[in-house]
């Protein structure tokens, strides 16, 4: 008991969030693998979508929003 | 063709580029190309608008893209250059530099949601991406944290983006700032908080680095902490007193599209962000 006292200290930041908790708490905020919206394959850049648009004789659909949909909360 | 941008960006870009995007505003409700464009467009590859919409609710998007489709033509179109990229508004990481991977939620505080579309922020998972500077990488390799690596982390990810675009954090709101690295581990505390205290964010911070052959390989780090009030646009249905917000970074794959996509923090000042 005393040694299983000693190393949750030893593993644990001096103000309390142990090795434990970080990688609970890292896994957590990993955005959820299935997401249906990031099944599209969104491109980022303009010239490159526009590009493959225009080489496959596809229409193209932006997203366009303040701040960018794949990197903003 | 699927395309996400950030419009404050593209409709403010004098280059071929934004040209291009200016002329499929214009010929939709979003024509004021001085204020914001966010929306859903359809267009043809030589730029003729086919749809448009800012609903975002599925039918809506769904209809719109279905009469947009039926009127489109396949036809041969030029490919759009853009060999003068606008310097003010493409920001490339520097050379040697490194990307991490931002996430940020509101653990617990909200109140009930009042409808499901309240409810889909309060479960949200914010995201941004942090750049490092090739000092700040070659800083971690040795075992350094850089000062500026602190402080930007700080000012621009250690905030609560699960609603959208906060301000970040200035200098002088940078009240606390103890981050240490020792054998590998990051560790220590911040404290963020405006002039009267109606926004803050108390956090421990603790995370893992690894380093291999000059580079780092591995770094995980997670924020975690009472918080107080929003910024912005963020402020619709906020929590409503403390609430506990988290912050992880992770060192990105380069796998991923988002990975190329511009820190929000970039917006404020580009040269400023980086130093």
């Amino acid at each position: 008991m005393l040694a299983l006292l000693i190393a949750g200290l030893l593993c644990a930041s001096p103000q309390g969030l142990s090795d434990a908790d970080c990688k609970k708490l890292h896994d957590s905020l990993k955005p959820p693998a299935a997401e249906l919206w990031r099944d599209i394959p969104w491109k980022v850049s303009l010239v490159e979508a526009q590009n493959l648009a225009a080489k496959e004789k596809k229409a193209l659909f932006i997203w366009s929003m303040d701040g960018n949909p794949l990197g903003c909360g | 063709m699927s395309l996400a941008i950030d419009q404050w960006y593209t409709r403010r870009q004098k280059d071929s580029e934004g040209d291009y995007y200016r002329k499929i505003c214009l010929q939709s409700p979003q024509n004021n190309v001085n204020s914001t464009t966010q929306g859903l467009y359809l267009a043809t590859p030589d730029g003729k608008l086919l749809g448009f919409t800012n609903n975002r609710s599925p039918e809506w998007v769904r209809e719109m893209l279905k009469k947009g489709l039926a009127k489109y033509e396949p036809a041969e179109a030029a490919l759009l250059e853009n060999k003068n990229p606008d310097p003010n508004f493409n920001y490339h990481l520097p050379e040697g530099g490194l990307i991490l991977t931002v996430t940020s939620k509101v653990l617990s505080g909200y109140q009930a949601a009042v409808n499901a579309e309240v409810g889909f922020f309060q479960n949200s998972i914010g995201r941004d991406v942090l750049w490092l500077r090739k000092e700040e990488h070659q800083a971690l390799v040795r075992g350094e944290l850089m000062e500026s690596l602190k402080r930007r982390l700080a000012m621009y990810n250690l905030i609560d983006n699960t609603r959208g675009e906060p301000h970040p954090w200035t200098v002088e709101e940078i009240k606390k700032l103890d981050l240490t690295l020792k054998n590998g581990v990051i560790s220590g505390s911040v404290h963020l908080s405006n002039e009267t205290g109606s926004r803050s964010y108390t956090c421990e911070l603790r995370g893992t680095v690894e380093v291999k052959d000059g580079k780092v390989t591995r770094l995980d780090l997670v924020a975690k902490g009472p918080a107080r009030g929003a910024s912005g646009c963020t402020t619709n249905s906020m929590p409503k007193g403390e609430f506990t917000l988290a912050v992880a970074c992770r060192l990105a794959t380069g796998q991923d599209e988002a990975d190329k996509v511009m820190p929000q923090g970039a917006k404020s000042w580009f040269p400023d962000y980086m130093r």
